[in-house]
């Protein structure tokens, strides 16, 4: 599986030079593509992304990768990306620890002639300049999504005008927690102008932190309706408070990036719904795109993978996340 | 106990330099956490009506139990003298580890796994810093790092959960109740209680405080220091697998990172409690109402709408002011320590 992993220099002087024209891979030489990850390993869903990236990539012949992690730090990553510059690899993915900080590394990148594509998160503005294209989820999308779900399950049980939701978002400061939260608060009154968004409160992406803060909510509240989660990690969090509290069964928990024990909560008819987000389509998209560029494929500059709604009515449309 | 007879020499001694700011001041001193203590609750109950009532007062215990049953095992490591900050990375591989076991061997052997597991990570603290005289600081902190890694390679990075959340009597230590009241706060108050006796009126105990207050001193009174010591981070290791275990049974599930920072909350609680951190003074019990203290100040400021990192800045006043009084106890006064 990882016999791709190696530092190689396979990139002559000449793919080079066609690369850099924007029309590189001729039908018998090999693309090599680099990728600096975020911090594989911290959660299932990077460890994930990790192994389909290799799979997909071990599935193509005329594809060569090296697949590095920067373990969160931002040092290491903009080093790394220096490294991928210096082994002149034809295109580099970056799935950025730091939106803002890697913009300088991958402004060296571009003036060695090396596409960038972004993976999963995306880079700072100031940087749009300097990548070929962005691969991953909208969360702004995903937000409203959300908000869609949790105001038709309103309207099912007849409460749409009088419902009171609170919000447990990601950890500040994180583009995909910000962009999630956005979408959520900006759909919302469009859908279901009466339903109220009572509080928000960061549980930082941690089930154990996001059940302390429902505990509070369902202290300080005595009527909640629904529970909007950042992720289903923090949503199931939300549903164990609730159901210690027994007021679960009043509650309409909708959370985002369906993991596993979201999966099974809305399997036991406990947890409503939630968005489909493969780590396999997203690393998958990531790859695909890069060999896109390469080839000179009209690429969109926000390439989207499509994260569907899931809920209980159609979550045997779905398999269960491995994650 | 030790501590006690401590501060008494100290007020002995003060009224030759200085007797009237003394007695406001000893007494702030010596009570000053449980007059922070009653402010605090005073001032919230004023803002939200919500504070005081008996489901929040529970949910509130209940939520400080497992920082609370790690800060007792820290207390006894810094009565000893030592630092031990590699409690949080301990608890998330313990809680990973005993999650992950529970549906492979059951819980009946999950636990004493883990708890094997935990104590033999604790042992390795405690050789290091007991029997090689390294520095506990560097130790605990390099054993932070070295168990957040090896918590990764345990579970290749996967979220573990426990599939049959609703059968399981592992659920009894997170969820369920013991004697009527709900399990976490029976275990932590247990414990603490226990870990109170031990340290006061044990032999063991009074070891601990001689350690803590003057290594050489000990060694000449006959006291194996190495082992006193060793023993320290034994037991912090224990308290880290209890509280891993209410942990996971309250989750049904475990993160890589779920103790990720609570080494700083559990070290804040037990300063909160009047433990010195050059050790030889302290009590398991104040640091129970340090505990307290930081959980209703957590719980307070998000029933006021406040996001919890405004409980982190709070929470730094509070300590600053908490070392503080402490050093002015030893100084007999507020302000400068000269004259």
């Amino acid at each position: 599986m990882k016999t791709t992993r190696r530092i190689t220099v396979l990139g002559t002087t000449a793919l080079a030079g066609l690369a850099f024209a924007g029309a590189a891979a001729a039908q018998d030489d090999t693309m090599t593509i680099g990728i600096t990850q975020n911090n594989v390993g911290v959660d299932s869903y990077q460890t994930t992304y990790e192994q389909a990236f290799e799979n997909a990539a071990a599935e193509l012949d005329n594809v060569d990768t090296i697949v590095l992690d920067a373990g969160g730090d931002v040092a290491r990553q903009i080093a790394q990306i220096q490294d991928l510059i210096q082994q002149q690899v034809d295109a580099i993915i970056i799935w950025p620890t730091n939106g803002q900080a890697v913009v300088p590394a991958v402004r060296q990148a571009k003036q060695a002639g090396i596409p960038v594509v972004i993976t999963n998160s995306n880079i700072a503005e100031e940087g749009f300049d300097f990548i070929a294209s962005f691969s991953g989820p909208d969360n702004i999308t995903q937000g409203s999504r959300s908000a869609e779900i949790m105001c038709d399950r309103f309207k099912e049980q007849g409460i749409e005008t009088e419902a009171q939701i609170v919000q447990i978002s990601g950890q500040p400061g994180y583009t995909t927690a910000l962009e999630r939260a956005k979408g959520f608060e900006d759909r919302l009154p469009e859908v279901c102008p009466e339903v109220t968004l009572v509080e928000t409160q960061p549980g930082d992406w941690n089930r154990e932190k996001s059940q302390r803060v429902m505990e509070s909510f369902l202290t300080k509240y005595d009527d909640i309706d629904g529970v909007y989660a950042g992720d289903d990690n923090m949503g199931v969090g939300a549903l164990n408070a609730a159901k210690a509290a027994g007021r679960a069964e009043d509650i309409t928990f909708v959370g985002a990036t369906n993991f596993a024990v979201g999966y099974e909560a809305m399997g036991r008819g406990e947890y409503w719904g939630s968005i489909y987000q493969s780590p396999v389509d997203d690393a998958e998209a990531a790859l695909q795109t890069a060999i896109d560029v390469l080839n000179g494929a009209e690429v969109p500059f926000l390439n989207y993978f499509d994260t569907p709604k899931i809920t209980q009515e159609n979550m045997e449309e779905f398999d269960k996340p491995v994650f | 106990m030790v501590a006690e007879t401590k501060s008494e020499v100290g007020e002995a001694s003060k009224p030759k330099r200085r007797v009237q700011g003394n007695a406001v001041v000893s007494v702030l001193a010596k009570q000053g956490i449980l007059i922070a203590f009653a402010l605090f609750m005073l001032g919230f109950a004023l803002f939200s009506e919500r504070f005081l009532s008996a489901d929040n007062v529970m949910t509130v215990l209940r939520q400080s139990a497992i920082i609370g049953v790690m800060a007792v095992g820290v207390t006894v490591v810094v009565i000893g003298g030592n630092l031990d900050l590699s409690v949080g990375s301990m608890l998330s591989f313990s809680t990973v580890m005993v999650v992950d076991l529970h549906d492979k061997l059951g819980p009946e052997l999950a636990i004493p796994v883990m708890l094997l597991a935990t104590l033999c990570i604790g042992a390795v603290n405690g050789t290091l810093v007991g029997f090689l005289r390294l520095n506990s600081l560097i130790v605990t902190l390099g054993m932070l790092s070295a168990i957040q890694g090896l918590t990764l390679i345990y579970s290749g990075g996967q979220n573990v959960d426990i599939a049959n959340q609703q059968g399981t009597w592992f659920a009894i230590f997170g969820r369920g109740q013991m004697l009527g009241i709900a399990s976490p706060i029976v275990i932590f108050l247990g414990l603490a209680v226990l870990m109170h006796i031990v340290m006061a009126y044990t032999p063991f105990g009074r070891r601990v405080y001689a350690v803590g207050g003057n290594p050489t001193a000990a060694t000449f009174s006959g006291i194996r220091r190495s082992r006193t010591v060793f023993l320290t981070y034994v037991i912090s290791a224990l308290c880290v697998g209890i509280a891993a275990i209410i942990l996971g049974s309250r989750v049904m599930g475990s993160q890589n990172n779920v103790g990720q920072g609570y080494e700083l909350q559990v070290l804040a609680t037990v300063i909160l409690g009047g433990t010195s951190l050059l050790g030889g003074s302290g009590n398991v019990l104040k640091t129970v109402i340090g505990v307290l203290i930081l959980g209703f100040i957590q719980n307070g400021l998000l029933l006021l709408g406040y996001a919890y990192y405004v409980q982190w800045i709070v929470t730094w006043i509070v300590i600053i002011l908490a070392v503080w009084l402490d050093v002015a106890a030893k100084r007999g006064r507020l302000l400068s320590p000269i004259a």
